[in-house]
């Protein structure tokens, strides 16, 4: 009856859901797939034979490796109270009080974040070790105090060093969300600080208190650079699988270890999934922000707090430094560069430093690009709805496998050639496996590593920029990928640059998801400083660490400076009664 | 007045059905546009008006029933391929293109040379009078001005329909009464069929040639805003399009009487109606009168004596809450010109006589 129009099929559809189809494939090859043979290997000998549970009952009835469970639930609990709890009060005096100097305390709250852990440890040894500047009292100057940093002290300053940054950039946008108009309800009503404390504070950031718990957590619980350095005999976890893999070649028992890492975080990040898909904002977009008055008493106490750890953390970090420059600590304390050649370790020279800069700059180009592309399909469209949650679900794992296990689980993963099917006698070669022993897959566990904080970052974006900008180039025939193009990534760059840089920086610090991947040829700096300072050559370890954390910093600039000029670029966009 | 000469069905909406899950949100949907016809969907939130308008883009898919334009069956067409244009209540403006880059945006994907797009864009840009802002952002123009740019965007590749979805309503009160009239300018100018989804009646009623009221999922009613407000076939369209007092009462066909608790009306209205139990008996606040003086009150007809409950002064009228003293809680509402309020000096507490207009009562089937 009706002339029936032959264009029922649309190309832009049918290219979407092939998108979506193959970014679901890539993240389950590169997030789900690879731990199947991680629990294979749980339940096998080094011979490939299937042994039930055996491995894991060994486990439980060596009391040594027992205990390096027990050690490790008790270093991330302490860790994390520690971690919170500093985090918080810091995070409150940013927020809530007239801490004075709040912009300097707020940029070099951060510094820590550019420090890799392993450095964090040997900074610690240089300020509270056998030879430290506080053991020893300054080189002999003062009274010395020994803290007994080798072993559990040592263990959770580090990861409190490593943790409480984290905790705090939660905290700080936690608290950040603030109505005035509740407090000055709640003053009307003469609710004292402590009740407006319990009743408007803290149930506004409980979610942003979970969030930071179960991060400082899982951190805590499966780092492996803090514990390296400044463990001594207190075994953990994270340092009982790299000597089961490394040292003894034990893949099995790597592995059975690794499930014993894995389990906890897992079900810590479902707890905190849990709890967070209660969230509802509370704050609506009306919302006054609140403005805190002077008060002398909590802005000095604030004052002196936040100056202790800032102290604490610059003292760490200028220690690294200091070790870097002088000849022979504490004999030889004249300055040279001679810590900087790296030619008398293992001959490597510059080549690990390279390498990890060049793997970080990959790292954040073609991380940013997969991590951006993935949120925006799941974000924006509308086909493939389970799919596109399965691929959701799959990006915010990551964050609760440790990278020790990650690395583990992409050993038996890439360096098989081919899978062989179950029951029958055929095999299936693996693409993948072209990656193993190149610098690419040390670029992708890097990339998967840190994926979920990125994603989530990107999907955040993107929630904010208008649903209708798709529909509306709909009805004007202009395909997604032009207003993608065109209109989503403009307007997301400053979170494009920060992903980037995000990737950047914790490419360069991390130690645990390359540990076991990278290729003998292509050494990185991070091991070495592992190698190094098991090899006692504790100095050429710090001036690593220095290169490491300056670059971080460099790179960091040229993102502050960079994301400036976009903002300023961009500030016609944006409605000036917003700002 | 509704539809011009040799008009034609432009648009047909063939029953079409939607459903989440068990929920329906548009039942049975039958809806023919005309040919450069201004027609309005009006209802309250969640009666399924914007549901309706989205099925029409592609944006959302029906779960039955068909969509014919301009003689083509396009129920199953993707948005890209269905010929429309469409402005949002939030605009979706892109904040990173200026006036005239937003205009062009859709143009530019055609294969057209740039001096045609250039000459179009300046055309939109003077027909919506924003000539002078065409390299502003949309953050430097006021909330008037954006709407009149994706106004022209949503205009730019001349499509054969035009949507919109509660334009007006992000506008303060001032601006949007100029810009009804504008669109409205615009669109007879164009003749171009235009659909707006609206849940301000008197938007509605000031815009359309034609208002389709919505209730809960289906059409209650199509007319004229005139044949709307004098003749609603239910009592939920007459008291959405205006104010309509409903009384609940018993119908006497056969003597033309209506009984309300104790009083009887009479009624003209040569209704259909048969039934004698359960009818509402309706009438606009401003068709009942005052009677001032109670001389010769036993032959007039209609009359009940009431107290006034509030005086709410709305400018040229006064609206009086009253009520009867067997029923304090019903009101009735009855709208009397401001001098005679002030003249007749009422006040709160006041007895008063009203008069219902016999020949403005409707009658309603009650289903309560």
């Amino acid at each position: 009856m009706y002339f029936k129009k032959n264009f029922n099929k649309s190309f832009n559809i049918l290219l979407l859901r092939i998108l979506i189809i193959f970014v679901f494939i890539l993240v389950s090859f590169f997030i789900i797939i690879p731990l199947l043979p991680l629990f294979l290997k749980s339940f096998s000998d080094n011979k490939n034979n299937f042994i039930g549970l055996e491995n894991f009952i060994n486990y439980i009835q060596n009391p040594s490796l027992t205990q390096s469970f027990i050690n490790s639930l008790k270093v991330a609990i302490t860790t994390t109270f520690f971690s919170v709890l500093i985090g918080f009060i810091y995070a409150y005096a940013l927020t809530r009080t007239r801490l004075p100097l709040k912009k300097f305390f707020n940029t070099f709250s951060l510094f820590s974040l550019y420090i890799p852990p392993l450095a964090v440890a040997i900074g610690l040894i240089y300020i509270f070790g056998k030879q430290g500047l506080i053991t020893q009292g300054f080189f002999g100057t003062i009274p010395g105090f020994d803290i007994n940093l080798y072993g559990f002290n040592g263990i959770i300053i580090g990861e409190i060093f490593y943790c409480f940054p984290q905790a705090l950039i939660i905290l700080v946008s936690a608290l950040n969300l603030s109505d005035q108009r509740l407090y000055e309800a709640a003053e009307s009503l003469k609710a004292s600080p402590l009740r407006k404390f319990l009743t408007i504070t803290l149930p506004n950031i409980k979610y942003g208190l979970m969030n930071s718990f179960f991060i400082c957590f899982i951190l805590s619980f499966t780092d492996f650079g803090v514990p390296k350095v400044v463990g001594g005999n207190f075994n953990v976890l994270a340092t009982d699988i790299y000597k089961q893999v490394v040292g003894q070649q034990n893949f099995a028992m790597g592995a059975t270890i690794s499930i014993y890492l894995l389990v906890p975080s897992i079900l810590a990040f479902l707890i905190d999934k849990n709890f967070q898909k209660n969230e509802a904002s509370l704050i609506s977009g009306k919302s006054i922000p609140f403005k805190p008055r002077k008060n002398l008493i909590v802005d000095s106490i604030m004052f002196i707090f936040c100056s202790l750890i800032l102290i604490l953390v610059i003292g760490v970090f200028s220690s690294i430094v200091l070790a870097s420059l002088i000849k022979i600590w504490p004999y030889d304390i004249s300055l040279s560069l001679q810590n900087f050649r790296f030619s008398n370790v293992a001959g490597n020279g510059y080549e690990p430093y390279f390498n990890t800069v060049f793997m970080s700059i990959y790292t954040a180009i073609f991380g940013t690009i997969f991590v951006f592309f993935t949120a925006y399909l799941v974000e924006k469209f509308k086909p493939l709805k389970k799919i596109r949650m399965l691929i959701y679900f799959f990006s915010t794992l990551p964050i609760a496998i440790p990278g020790l296990v990650l690395g583990l689980s992409y050993i038996l993963f890439f360096n098989k050639p081919s899978f062989s099917v179950p029951f029958l006698d055929f095999q299936i070669f693996n693409p993948f496996s072209l990656l193993y022993g190149t610098m690419g897959i040390l670029v992708l566990a890097n990339i998967i590593h840190f994926f979920t904080v990125c994603f989530i970052s990107a999907t955040t974006t993107l929630k904010k920029i208008d649903k209708e900008f798709e529909e509306v180039s709909e009805s004007l025939k202009v395909p997604f990928y032009k207003t993608f193009l065109r209109i989503t990534i403009p307007l997301s760059l400053p979170t494009i640059l920060e992903i980037g840089s995000y990737y950047f920086v914790n490419s360069m610090i991390t130690v645990s998801a390359i540990i076991f991947l990278y290729p003998a040829k292509i050494p990185v700096s991070s091991v070495s400083i592992v190698n190094m300072d098991d090899a006692g050559d504790t100095a050429s370890a710090a001036a690593m660490s220095t290169l490491i954390v300056l670059t971080s910093l460099f790179v960091r600039l040229i993102y502050e400076f960079t994301s400036r000029n976009v903002s300023k670029k961009s500030s016609v966009w944006i409605n000036p009664l917003e700002t | 007045m509704i539809k011009k000469e040799g008009s034609f069905k432009y648009l047909e909406i063939k029953n079409i059905s939607k459903n989440f899950g068990e929920t329906f949100v548009l039942k049975n949907i039958h809806l023919d546009v005309f040919k450069g016809e201004f027609l309005c969907l009006l209802g309250p939130s969640g009666c399924g008006k914007t549901t309706l308008l989205r099925i029409i883009s592609g944006l959302e898919r029906q779960t039955n029933g068909d969509i014919v334009q301009d003689g083509l069956l396009i129920s199953n067409s993707p948005t890209e391929k269905r010929d429309f244009g469409i402005v949002f209540q939030s605009y979706a403006l892109f904040p990173n293109l200026n006036a005239k880059q937003n205009i062009a945006y859709g143009l530019e994907n055609k294969k057209i040379n740039k001096k045609e797009i250039e000459k179009r864009t300046n055309n939109l840009l003077r027909l919506v009078g924003l000539e002078k802002y065409s390299d502003q952002f949309p953050s430097q123009l006021s909330g008037g001005q954006q709407q009149r740019v994706a106004l022209a965007r949503a205009m730019a590749l001349s499509p054969g329909l035009l949507l919109l979805d509660e334009p007006l309503s992000a506008l303060d009160a001032q601006v949007r009464s100029k810009l009804r009239n504008e669109i409205k300018l615009i669109q007879k100018k164009l003749n171009l069929t235009t659909i707006m989804v609206t849940h301000d009646q008197t938007e509605a009623l000031s815009m359309a040639d034609r208002v389709v009221v919505m209730e809960r999922g289906h059409i209650a009613q199509i007319g004229t805003p005139f044949e709307l407000y004098e003749n609603p076939i239910t009592p939920f369209v007459a008291d959405f399009i205006g104010k309509m007092n409903l009384l609940k009462g018993k119908y006497d066909k056969k003597n033309c009487v209506f009984y309300y608790l104790n009083n009887r009306f009479l009624i003209s209205q040569n209704t259909e109606y048969s039934f004698l139990e359960n009818c509402l008996l309706g009438i606009r606040p401003e068709d009942i009168e005052i009677i001032k003086f109670r001389k010769n009150i036993e032959k007039e007809e209609n009359i009940l004596r009431v107290k006034i409950k509030e005086i709410t002064y709305l400018g040229t009228i006064f609206r009086l809450t009253v009520v009867l003293e067997s029923k304090l809680e019903e009101n009735i509402f009855v709208d009397v010109i401001s001098n005679q309020v002030i003249s007749n000096n009422l006040k709160i507490g006041d007895f008063i006589d009203i008069k219902l207009k016999k020949e403005k009562i409707k009658l309603f089937e009650s289903n309560l």
